[in-house]
């Protein structure tokens, strides 16, 4: 009986793991190009630039672009923003950005600006309260697993001579 | 980073390489048109599959539940692993060209629907196959040595798991069908499923390993592992159909 109850125990720890991950896996892949925006050697804002995936930009122009000529248009943009973008509040924007006092602060995008690029969907937004926090670090992550982020250290530029600046990407 | 989140982020990344690759392949594809680039295209679906199936979900619980607490030889599990990735790559050829050719005006949105009903479906499904084994395991309680036919739950297995239209295959399906290369779509979906089933089988053979093991020990109440199998797949069904409804708008 000491032996059904093990491997009960074995079964019962397993589906517990499998059931929070089983269901959701990358569809989607964002590359993040962060650029990051210091005074006095504090951060100021960052820029922050999503660039979707081909095959979901694909799907997402023929809804985006009305009027197909290739561009956003203002109205357009106003449409993404109000209808995509700002739902993924609910998911902090695929950020976690926590400071020595606290765990996963809230991102409040400005400036959202959608754009086509080479046949991509590319996101362009700011953030700036937030950042001004002291001894932030920040994780680009989609806890669903839904979408992939993709940081890479060539993908972070620096816009002032502070390269340590990196380190809040987890990147030294 | 623990060894497990390093893992999954190891895999996006393999993933998001291979997606890049593939979608410059058919491009290059469709403008070049030889049949060495189609080839390319073929040969990294299959890897894209391998790699793909090996990140959570693709019904690898399902099987591993299924032979841990199932009796079966390694054959069984490699038809088992291909069925499941048949099931799941061709209801996602299908549901990608009639979605599209049907209702393409509205297609993101109505593929969302599609999505959230066939996981519906599906759940439903596995928690009948979890019923039955749990019903069959009671009845045969005391029938150990008696040829006690398994393939129904299989094939209802197969079904429940694999119906929920894999959304790997479609993006590349989709991607295929809007640059209007059907047929490579069709191939590149075959060839992922192949790369899909050989990691899903390989999960039924480890599982049916680590069953053989428990079976010398506890061979005569195995049953109660089987009933307790079929109510760990009732509860993934259950778990399943939950998250439509919370995800639900």
């Amino acid at each position: 009986m000491n032996i059904l109850l093990k491997y009960s125990m074995k079964y019962l720890l397993s589906i517990l793991i499998f059931t929070t991950l089983s269901f959701a896996h990358p569809h989607t892949f964002i590359e993040v190009y962060p650029t990051v925006y210091s005074k006095n050697k504090n951060i100021d804002k960052i820029n922050i630039k999503w660039v979707i995936d081909e095959i979901t930009s694909m799907m997402l122009i023929m809804e985006f672009d009305v009027n197909g000529n290739g561009k956003i248009d203002k109205d357009e943009n106003q449409f993404i923003h109000d209808n995509y973008f700002a739902s993924l509040e609910q998911y902090n924007f695929y950020m976690d950005i926590q400071s020595k006092k606290s765990t996963s602060l809230p991102v409040i995008p400005e400036n959202f600006k959608a754009t086509i690029k080479d046949n991509k969907i590319v996101y362009n937004f700011d953030i700036q309260e937030v950042v001004k926090i002291p001894n932030i670090k920040i994780n680009f992550k989609d806890e669903t697993l839904f979408v992939g982020m993709i940081l890479k250290e060539e993908y972070i530029n620096i816009a002032s001579n502070d390269k340590k600046l990196t380190n809040i990407f987890g990147i030294n | 980073m623990d060894l497990y989140a390093q893992f999954i982020d190891t895999l996006v990344q393999y993933q998001f390489e291979i997606n890049r690759y593939i979608t410059s392949s058919i491009r290059t594809a469709k403008t070049e048109g030889n049949l060495y680039n189609s080839a390319i295209v073929i040969g990294i679906a299959f890897l894209y599959g391998l790699i793909h199936a090996a990140g959570p979900g693709h019904g690898k619980a399902l099987i591993s539940f299924y032979f841990s607490t199932n009796k079966s030889d390694y054959t069984g599990a490699l038809k088992l692993g291909y069925l499941i990735s048949i099931v799941h790559a061709l209801s996602a050829i299908v549901s990608t060209f009639v979605i599209f050719f049907i209702i393409s005006t509205m297609f993101r949105q109505n593929f969302n629907d599609y999505s959230n009903l066939s996981i519906k479906i599906s759940s439903a499904l596995i928690i009948l196959v979890g019923l039955y084994i749990i019903i069959s395991s009671y009845i045969s309680r005391f029938k150990r040595d008696e040829d006690i036919p398994k393939n129904k739950s299989k094939y209802a297995l197969a079904i429940g798991a694999g119906i929920v239209p894999c959304p790997g295959v479609m993006t590349i399906v989709l991607f295929c069908i809007m640059l209007k290369q059907y047929v490579l779509g069709i191939l590149a979906a075959i060839s992922m499923s192949i790369g899909m089933g050989l990691t899903i089988s390989v999960v039924g053979i480890l599982s049916i390993m680590l069953n053989k093991k428990a079976n010398s020990f506890i061979n005569q109440k195995a049953y109660i592992l089987e009933i307790l199998g079929g109510l760990l797949i009732i509860l993934l069904g259950a778990f399943l159909f939950y998250s439509t409804i919370i995800t639900s708008p």
